[in-house]
């Protein structure tokens, strides 16, 4: 099978769940939901199924790369999917108060179709931007997510911190889709081709690199905005606080792992460049330095669990930032960054889908999201708070966990290619991080929660959990740790 | 030469948007601006953009924007108080970026203009064969968005009926 035959059932999948949302009369929509889900699955395996093409001389694959990268990111693409559409079903009570109004005789749940199809039309560009290898792809993919992010992060149009969040994302993101803009302009100027190969060749032989550094700085910019890297990460407390939580997990795991892999493919044509390259792994190490200072020491004061994953989320990009940093080729490193790079996606995906489960299913259950939601967790529901406890342990690197080997690997690259000063930052960072994050633990494990009424919170509603989310929640807990005893199973899909 | 004037006119457009307190004003000095660019797509002999860049922007889409200025009706932007500090940032951005430009611009091999486009075409023609031919995939591609953003539209402007 075609490997873009995978997009094509993505976008027919979202189509299905429209069409039978407005002629099936769906008595639960949880349904529509459950098909997303399972066609998802279905193209999850699909994926080892596909393959190679068959006329690679062809326009086509001009604009659509079928390495071994894109179909690792399309997997992640997949799997974040599947975790949101499974977390949007426990998400319904909180739709229906601050979801867009309905009329009195209208389905209960009307509106929830659009929240189960926009994330699927979402995945499809996700995984184009896995794919794409030419100017113009990459930034009508790009564009697909960011307009569907739009919708989506505004989605709660009856809650005040929704509407911010939209209002600010909206116009940060065009401000950054223009900055792309303009930047790929100079670089097509710079160099005459719009494919990322052609743009390699040009730059390998260029004698004046100026344009095609102008063109960097504002490429460079754009998609520190996507990746959630500084210079232009201070958006993401606010909008992944207002955001309803499924499209927050989106944001910090698809958009992050596809902005990622966007911008490896466009640095790759500049890092290959002896001229270029040193001013560019220059520009990057200092990228990587600013945004792992600003999201661990700001994260280091927040209250709020969502505003905590969103510094989290940062001083992330800080760390993979740094591993595409280390690029040059440097004898002797096992693993190439655009591997680093991979694999601490994979383990920030599983790690951080987790901590949005529960925070979820703790936020729905509690109404609310700072850290006194989430005191005394350990005896209102040890399950939730022992997934929480895995979680939060992978994001810090506690060894043999998943998040202590993708760490490993960056702090390895660094070291190999001796950035000696941001590896210092990042250890620095490293160990911030264990102080906010277990900070979290401590307070599921030995506060007490007090209610609006003053008494400690109890049970409540904490055990409604629906099925799909916990068989998800505790395949990601046996991932975290079986991928901590064995990270080379990853590896192993992206060679 | 002509490229002077017009560019003249698109800078002046743009300034002007930003620089009128009054919403109208600055729409009218959008169209001024996207004329301007439109008369320099043409001397480039890009035909068609030139006459798209008229139609759609100056003409549907800013027709729009008078409609929703004049729906809401804005009478002047008081606007946002900006801090010397504030002003002293966006002066300081400014002129890092206009001083990049300015040493990107003189490291370029200048070229006369006419080169770029040598000869005239039927260039609609043309277009339609890229559009259909070589770039269907990313075409497809903009088809989902549109059906994304007309979704986002229904869902984000519904109003309950009482």
């Amino acid at each position: 099978m075609p490997a873009y035959y995978l997009e094509i059932i993505v976008v027919l999948l979202g189509l299905a769940v429209l069409t039978f949302d407005a002629v099936g009369r769906v008595e639960d929509k949880r349904s529509l939901a459950g098909l997303g889900v399972l066609g998802l699955i279905v193209v999850f395996f699909l994926l080892f199924k596909t393959s190679k093409p068959a006329d690679p001389g062809s326009v086509f694959w001009k604009f659509y790369a079928t390495d071994a990268l894109a179909f690792f990111f399309k997997g992640i693409a997949i799997l974040t999917t599947i975790v949101v559409l499974l977390m949007a079903n426990d998400f319904i009570p909180v739709l229906q108060r601050f979801g867009p109004p309905v009329e009195a005789k209208a389905h209960p749940q009307s509106g929830f179709a659009e929240f189960v199809a926009l994330p699927l039309f979402l995945c499809a560009g996700l995984m184009w931007m896995a794919s794409a290898n030419h100017l113009v792809s990459i930034f009508v993919s790009l564009e697909l997510v960011t307009v569907t992010f739009y919708v989506l992060v505004a989605y709660l149009r009856r809650h005040e911190l929704s509407l911010e969040a939209g209002v600010k994302y909206l116009i940060l993101g065009a401000l950054s889709t223009g900055l792309l803009v303009y930047g790929l302009a100079w670089l097509y100027g710079a160099t005459g081709a719009l494919d990322l190969s052609g743009i390699e060749g040009a730059l390998a032989t260029t004698e004046n690199p100026l344009p095609a550094l102008f063109a960097l700085a504002f490429i460079l910019a754009a998609m520190a905005f996507k990746v959630g890297a500084l210079p232009t990460a201070f958006w993401i407390p606010d909008v992944y606080q207002g955001a309803p939580t499924p499209v927050t997990a989106l944001l910090a795991v698809g958009s992050k792992s596809a902005g990622f892999i966007v911008l490896m493919r466009l640095m790759t044509p500049f890092l290959k460049s002896e001229l270029l390259s040193g001013k560019v792994v220059a520009v990057l190490a200092i990228m990587a330095v600013a945004t792992l200072l600003y999201g661990n020491f700001a994260a280091l004061l927040q209250s709020n669990v969502k505003r905590l994953l969103g510094y989290s989320s940062i001083s992330h990009a800080g760390f993979l930032v740094l591993a595409l940093a280390s690029a040059p080729s440097h004898g002797g490193a096992l693993e190439t960054p655009a591997t680093t790079v991979a694999f601490y996606l994979a383990s920030y995906a599983i790690t951080a889908l987790l901590a949005f489960l529960v925070l979820s299913i703790v936020s729905a259950a509690r109404h609310g999201d700072d850290l006194n939601s989430f005191r005394g967790l350990a005896k209102a529901s040890p399950f939730l708070a022992l997934l929480m406890l895995l979680s939060m342990a992978s994001m810090a690197g506690v060894p043999l966990t998943i998040g202590f080997w993708g760490k490993f690997f960056v702090f390895q690259q660094a070291v190999f290619s001796r950035l000696w000063l941001p590896l210092g930052v990042a250890v620095i960072g490293a160990a911030a991080g264990f102080y906010y994050y277990f900070r979290l633990i401590f307070s599921m494990y030995l506060e007490t929660a007090t209610g609006a009424d003053g008494n400690p919170l109890g049970k409540d509603t904490l055990t409604k959990i629906g099925a799909g989310s916990r068989i998800a929640m505790i395949l990601l807990a046996l991932a975290i740790i079986g991928f901590g005893f064995f990270p080379g199973s990853i590896l192993a899909l992206l060679r | 030469m002509l490229f002077y004037l017009f560019a003249a006119i698109a800078l002046a457009g743009g300034l002007g948007v930003v620089a009128f307190r009054n919403p109208v004003t600055s729409a009218f000095s959008l169209v001024a601006s996207f004329l301007g660019l439109a008369a320099l797509f043409i001397h480039l002999n890009a035909f068609l953009v030139g006459v798209l860049q008229v139609l759609v922007y100056a003409g549907a889409i800013m027709v729009l924007f008078l409609f929703i200025i004049m729906l809401l009706d804005i009478k002047s932007d008081e606007g946002p108080k900006i801090t010397k500090l504030m002003g002293l940032g966006a002066a300081l951005l400014a002129m890092v970026f206009v001083g990049m430009l300015w040493r990107v611009t003189v490291s370029l091999k200048s070229a006369p203009l006419e080169t770029l486009y040598p000869e005239v075409r039927s260039d609609a023609h043309e277009i339609g064969r890229l559009l259909f031919g070589e770039y269907f995939f990313p075409v497809q591609v903009v088809g989902i968005l549109l059906l994304v953003a007309t979704i986002g539209v229904v869902v984000l402007s519904r109003r309950a009926v009482r």
